[in-house]
């Protein structure tokens, strides 16, 4: 069932800007739509998402993941194989990325983020994207993948760049590309150099590793790499951006996080199940599916709109509201099942930490722009600027 | 399907009705009880979802393959006979009444 009046066009600045509205329509009376602008379909509610997310078998991720997939990537990372050559992927770089072997990591994340902040002592006004979140998220992640150091900043550009999509032609525009095309380039550097003078790092690992006796391929090491350094910038750095949108949105929430640190985490999931940057990803169909009285055809392409399923009331309670006493169990704020984000336990840990010394030197924050400059992503949602001023 | 028992280290029962072709380790995350930790989703490639399987059902089991050993390897809490990997054991109807004990850590 097609409506003539409805449509959730996930290229309009106005979805960009606020998704929850549309998400709503589509839980209630579209659950399985059809999305003329995006081409495929939109999964909206909680319980098909998680469906979905669990059987890999009909919900593929072998043909991309991305709502707009860069070129020549899919099938040569993880987020783009299926099991079984994907559990065996993420098998090579997992144990870089648990959370028990994060603790050499700690003191380097609080000293990027004082570093940060003290690059802003004493202005009234800051912006949280520039001044914070980027040199924080830039300085974690070159460490985590043990990059080198310089080119930092031309490499978060790029990265936050090749995620986004031109609203006007409705697909990855030039500028798009040629961030993309530079990122691989820097990464196909790195991993040059790496195999030429192995170390401990994980890319020195990842690009000697083998599978069953065959080593990786050149294009799965390289698009891996690529991938990971794009989600690991884009995703860290936009989902604090979000969660200081939503602390300084809540003030009764941020103080209480102040005056009790401890209850950061429990802010963090909350974030992630309100208003977490991935906010879709796709899948294209493997088999014939029937759903809602749709058929969908093999071959067809899914959004499984994550940021829905997390304000479904179906399984949330008073979904629209901000509230860090929730504990929100099972939010698809890092996605889930196979594919749930290997970054779960860095993120948590980055956002926890960086808070802690922000809250120590800037208590007290609001919001100066009633609008937002919102990214233009299919897939990602946060804002480009967020400027706070002290209070 | 199939009813799950999950019991939580201190003793806290949880029984959940878990879907054919899920996994031990997505009925207990999915439904948020506590002590399965998940971290690589179900790739078997972090030994956080570390648990000892008893009951009837848990005889029917099949053994662990080389990758879910692999990890067990590597987990935090004490591996025991029962230890399994909740991420290696799909549910159906067989593993009705299954008991899963959680560890006391995951990491």
């Amino acid at each position: 069932m097609l409506s003539p009046q409805f449509r959730f066009d996930p290229y309009s600045p106005a979805v960009d800007a606020d998704p929850f509205p549309f998400y709503k329509t589509l839980r209630d009376d579209f659950p399985c739509f059809f999305s003329v602008d995006a081409k495929m379909w939109v999964l909206s509610r909680y319980d098909d998402i998680v469906r979905a997310l669990n059987d890999w078998q009909t919900y593929s991720s072998a043909k991309g993941n991305l709502m707009d997939e860069l070129p020549n990537r899919a099938g040569a990372t993880l987020g783009t194989t299926d099991p079984p050559r994907h559990d065996r992927l993420r098998g090579l770089i997992q144990h870089a990325f648990n959370k028990r072997n994060l603790d050499y990591i700690e003191a380097h994340i609080r000293d990027a983020a004082r570093e940060a902040i003290a690059g802003f002592a004493g202005k009234r006004t800051f912006d949280f994207v520039e001044d914070f979140s980027s040199k924080v998220t830039v300085k974690v992640l070159f460490r985590l993948l043990g990059l080198p150091p310089g080119d930092d900043h031309l490499v978060r550009d790029k990265a936050v760049l090749m995620v986004q999509s031109d609203p006007v032609t409705r697909q990855k525009g030039s500028e798009h590309i040629a961030a993309f095309e530079w990122v691989k380039n820097y990464a196909e550097k790195v991993i040059a150099e790496r195999r030429a003078h192995p170390g401990e790092d994980l890319i020195s690992q990842f690009s000697l590793a083998e599978i069953d006796g065959d080593r990786l391929s050149d294009r799965e090491v390289l698009l891996t790499t690529t991938t990971l350094i794009m989600a690991g910038i884009e995703s860290l750095g936009g989902f604090m951006t979000m969660f200081a949108l939503n602390l300084a949105d809540h003030a009764q929430a941020r103080r209480r996080c102040v005056d009790n640190p401890a209850l950061l985490a429990d802010a963090i999931e909350e974030s992630l199940r309100f208003n977490t940057s991935a906010q879709r990803f796709r899948r294209c169909l493997a088999k014939d599916t029937e759903l809602h009285g749709q058929v969908m055809r093999a071959g067809d392409f899914v959004c499984l709109a994550y940021g829905s399923g997390n304000r479904d009331e179906r399984r949330f309670a008073n979904p629209d509201v901000y509230d860090i006493d929730r504990k929100p169990k099972g939010h698809l704020g890092f996605g889930g099942g196979v594919h749930a984000c290997l970054g779960t336990a860095i993120g948590r840990l980055a956002s926890k930490l960086a808070f802690e010394e922000l809250h120590k030197a800037v208590p007290d924050y609001a919001r100066v722009e009633a609008t937002l400059p919102w990214m233009p992503s299919t897939t990602f949602r946060s804002p480009l600027r967020l400027v706070l001023a002290r209070q | 399907m199939a009813k799950i028992v999950y019991v939580e280290h201190q003793g806290i029962e949880h029984v959940v009705d878990v879907p054919d072709g899920w996994t031990v380790m997505q009925g207990a995350v999915t439904n948020g009880v506590p002590g399965i930790e998940a971290e690589c989703g179900g790739s078997c490639s972090c030994g956080t979802c570390h648990v000892y399987v008893e009951g009837e059902p848990a005889a029917g089991l099949a053994p662990p393959e080389d990758t879910e050993n692999a990890m067990l390897d590597m987990v935090a809490a004490e591996v025991k006979p029962s230890s399994r990997l909740a991420c290696q054991l799909k549910v159906t109807d067989t593993l009705d009444g299954l008991v899963v004990r959680m560890p006391a850590s995951q990491g």
